[in-house]
């Protein structure tokens, strides 16, 4: 049996929100142990439901802080320690775990751990060879920006993604949701697994500083080219393609469903054509190329819709894909935990929490990749807030139990958030009725079998 | 030598399209030397625009160019016994290969993983294709509106009474080639660190699934199947100012007073905005009011302000703003490289820090064939008359 990747790499995963708590789960299932830390009165804020996740079954239950969904995809397998880092014991625990452990991420704004002495420079003299990972909205440095606040939902406009999304000729739109907090988590998994060949091979630390902002620029790169080499600002042209056509995502047969396809070439154009038995479209000479399609994708969009709105949308799939046309059904949250490919591949895992949890079995996604020779699976379920604190403090650095005790006291540890409450939960059957949930099916256990 | 956290490692570069191309170039950005093997006519992606000065040329693909910085390059045609044959004596030398065919397409040509991993038992192989290695859906064509469509993205983007919107640009495309290479990082050190060779498969449209985390588990934990927004409610979407678009969020270090006394609408501190339930209940009338107070000021008297006070916002800024930002430049973000053909040319270069080993742009995207000389002549021995041959067999 081949040893997973990370087997015996321990990280200290001092994050909030999205970004580098998803990395801290990719890499649980690579091997890591992953130790969450997070303040008394700051629970992360993925614990408190609402926009940021849903309780099971809209139960908040006796405690809220540990049952949210997002929370448990994001934290899958990590243990927890709650630790005040405002206090100086808490701080000094936090350097003798740093001693004992090789990968440290961070996500505070770049003064804190500045001020806490715990920056770069302060943790390689605790241990020479850390690898340390800060990531915040515009990077550490002196720029203008750096101290600004920051959050991917108010970031997609400033690094440019809504400037380039939306409906033709519409206001700038977003697609997804949080859509950079993600380049950040997979910028940390590539500093990570480089920096730990590169301290395997040298001996030596390192330290990675993100800039979200700076990562969802870059994925703007051929644009940023345009502008620079040709002084052009790039256009909303919605579902769209700069070189194909037609291509869009048209309604098929149901409420609200919907099928994409694009259509790469004059031969795909004809295949598409006999499809929807239009021989008259395929005859027509405005379409014979992509010029033509391209100046009258509206006139060809509409024909399409009137053929998709009558199919079911995996029927056109495959009857599209049969001819080498790319194509693909809208999936929504629901969908994809019944499309036989997600099935086949096991992109959706079960993980089961015990029964003093109280939450069931629920299913939440893997990770898009394979690896063939140490395959991976989601290895338990996030943990409870701070209940590793005295098997980590007793027993990773050896503190007396008495010690321990006296920090619960002044809540230098706790297994409790000292403050926050949980989002109020909506009725989601009101929810439908305000168009705000497509759908509430209250059979999803039995559907899903679990 | 350039200390790079990856430097050392040999890699060839396979892939015709954007995500394994980027892959490819992020892992050369932070110390490995990548060989883009092109066929003898020249990757797709140099006939992909924009070109430098509108002007379409293999040597001035602007794509191309960024896709491949920092990557030597030589010609190789895989259609061909010959080439076959070289490739697998190139395998030999190196750590990695990445590719991006059809799967099954290296295998039916003898040098598929199980063939490559024959010869070089360590390596690691990374293939990135739409729909990954294995399933229904393997064999099917990929494309950018499909790998959101069934990534969950396209199902809550846009608005209600109109199509499901995508990402604009190629952002499945990045995202493959960034997650690929956060997953080669990782197999890379278990190749280091245990003497593992192996195959990493990534799927396109699973990376962009993966970053749909709350609309996925909204069904495993309540049955709920989550839905694009109804038209009207702009809250924490671009909504215009005076010269532009703002985006704000509530929180941050601002208290809901703050962001009243920043738009200067005392109206919000009504009770019918009070919280974050009556806001989204009364979200057209709230957009109203905050409408109202932007409509005279300009986005960048705005921004800073909203810093001041510690609000979560945002600004459109459009391709021209960003290749000319600040807060780009002191991260430097941008740096200018030397084109044989283009000549000068500022690119975007740094994704992330590292230090004291990082990032370092070494060199353009390469020319067609530049390092066929290098490479066959001086890396694997063949002599110049051998050369010419293959370039008359179209080999190179």
């Amino acid at each position: 049996m081949t040893a997973l990747p990370l087997e015996g790499i321990r990280v200290l995963d001092s994050t909030y929100v999205f970004a580098l708590p998803y990395t801290g789960g990719q890499l649980v299932d690579l091997g890591a142990e992953v130790i969450k830390i997070e303040g008394p009165g700051r629970p992360d804020i993925t614990r408190g439901g609402g926009l940021y996740g849903t309780f099971p079954d809209n139960d908040p239950g006796e405690d809220w802080w540990n049952r949210p969904s997002t929370y448990q995809l994001l934290n899958r397998g990590k243990r927890s320690m709650v630790l005040d880092m405002a206090q100086e014991e808490g701080r000094q625990i936090f350097s003798e775990l740093v001693m004992v452990s090789d990968v440290v991420m961070e996500n505070f704004t770049p003064r804190v751990m500045r001020r806490w002495n715990l920056d770069y420079p302060n943790l390689r003299k605790l241990r020479p060879d850390i690898i340390m990972v800060s990531n915040t909205g515009y990077g550490h440095g002196d720029g203008p920006y750096s101290s600004y606040p920051a959050q991917a939902t108010t970031q997609e406009g400033t690094h440019g993604h809504c400037w380039i999304t939306g409906y033709p000729g519409d206001e700038p739109s977003k697609a997804g949701r949080s859509f950079v907090d993600f380049l950040s988590t997979w910028s940390a998994m590539l500093a990570i697994g480089s920096a730990l060949r590169y301290r395997n091979r040298t001996g030596k630390g390192l330290w990675v500083d993100i800039g979200m902002y700076q990562a969802g620029v870059m994925f703007l790169s051929e644009y940023l080219m345009d502008a620079i080499a040709n002084d052009r600002e790039g256009e909303r042209i919605g579902n769209r393609h700069p070189n194909r056509a037609p291509q869009g995502a048209y309604p098929a047969a149901g409420d609200d469903e919907w099928i994409t396809l694009s259509v790469a070439d004059n031969q795909q154009w004809h295949a598409l054509c006999r499809l929807m038995e239009r021989d008259d479209l395929a005859s027509d000479k405005r379409f014979a190329t992509l010029a033509g399609r391209q100046r009258d994708h509206d006139e060809i969009d509409e024909a399409i819709g009137q053929w998709t709105k009558h199919h079911d949308k995996y029927e056109m799939m495959h009857a599209l894909q049969a001819q080498g046309i790319a194509s693909g059904p809208v999936l929504s949250g629901k969908d994809v935990h019944f499309d036989p490919h997600y099935r086949s591949r096991n992109f959706l895992e079960r993980v089961e929490y015990p029964p003093e949890r109280d939450m069931g079995t629920r299913i939440i996604m893997g990770r898009p990749y394979k690896l063939s020779k140490t395959p991976l699976e989601i290895r338990g379920p996030a943990p409870n807030f701070g209940q590793d604190n005295v098997p980590l403090l007793e027993g990773l650095l050896g503190k007396p139990a008495e010690q321990v005790a006296a920090w619960a006291d002044a809540t230098v540890i706790t297994e409790v958030p000292t403050t926050g409450e949980p989002s109020p939960t909506l009725d989601p059957e009101e929810l439908v009725e305000r168009r705000q949930l497509a759908e509430w099916d209250p059979e999803y256990r039995q559907r899903l079998g679990i | 030598m350039f200390d790079g956290p990856l430097s050392g490692i040999k890699v060839l570069d396979l892939s015709e399209d954007i995500a394994g191309s980027f892959c490819g170039r992020l892992l050369a950005d932070y110390g490995a030397d990548v060989l883009k093997v092109e066929p003898p006519g020249g990757s797709a992606m140099r006939r992909v625009g924009p070109y430098y000065h509108d002007e379409p040329h293999p040597e001035k693909s602007l794509f191309f160019l960024i896709l491949n910085l920092n990557k030597k390059g030589i010609t190789l045609s895989l259609e061909s016994a010959a080439g076959r044959r070289i490739l697998k004596e190139l395998v030999l030398h190196v750590d990695l290969v990445i590719e991006s065919y059809r799967p099954g397409h290296l295998d039916d040509l003898g040098i598929g993983y199980d063939a490559l991993s024959a010869i070089n038992p360590n390596l690691v192989m990374t293939s990135i294709t739409p729909f990954g290695q294995t399933g229904p859906y393997s064999q099917y064509a990929g494309e950018e509106i499909v790998s959101y469509a069934m990534g969950m993205v396209m199902g809550i983007s846009g608005v209600q009474g109109r199509p499901p919107l995508k990402h604009g640009g190629f952002q499945a495309q990045y995202q493959g080639g960034l997650f690929g290479a956060g997953a080669t990082a990782m197999a890379l050190f278990a190749q280091d660190r245990h003497g593992v060779g192996q195959h990493v498969d990534v799927s396109i449209t699973e990376c962009v699934a993966s970053t749909m985390m709350a609309t996925q588990t909204i069904y495993p934990f309540i049955g709920g199947v989550q839905v694009r927004r109804a038209p009207g409610t702009m809250w924490e979407n671009p909504m215009p100012c005076k010269d532009g678009w703002i985006i704000v969020q509530a929180g941050g270090g601002a208290t809901w007073d703050d962001i009243a006394d920043f738009f200067r609408a005392p109206e919000l501190l009504e009770p019918r905005f009070a919280d974050r339930a009556q806001r989204v209940r009364n979200g057209p009338a709230m957009d109203e009011v905050v409408l109202d107070a932007i409509k005279d000021r300009e986005k960048w008297e705005l921004f800073p302000a909203a810093a001041e006070k510690r609000m979560l916002f945002g600004l459109v800024q459009t391709p021209t703003e960003l290749a000319d930002c600040p807060q780009l430049e002191s991260r430097e973000f941008y740096r200018q490289t030397e084109h044989p053909v283009i000549g000068r040319i500022k690119v975007p270069a740094e994704l992330f820090r590292m230090t004291p080993a990082g990032y370092q742009l070494r060199m353009a995207a390469p020319t067609l064939g530049q390092h066929n000389e290098e490479i066959f002549v001086d890396g694997l021995g063949y002599d110049r008359e051998t050369l010419s041959v293959m370039r008359q067999l179209e080999v190179i």
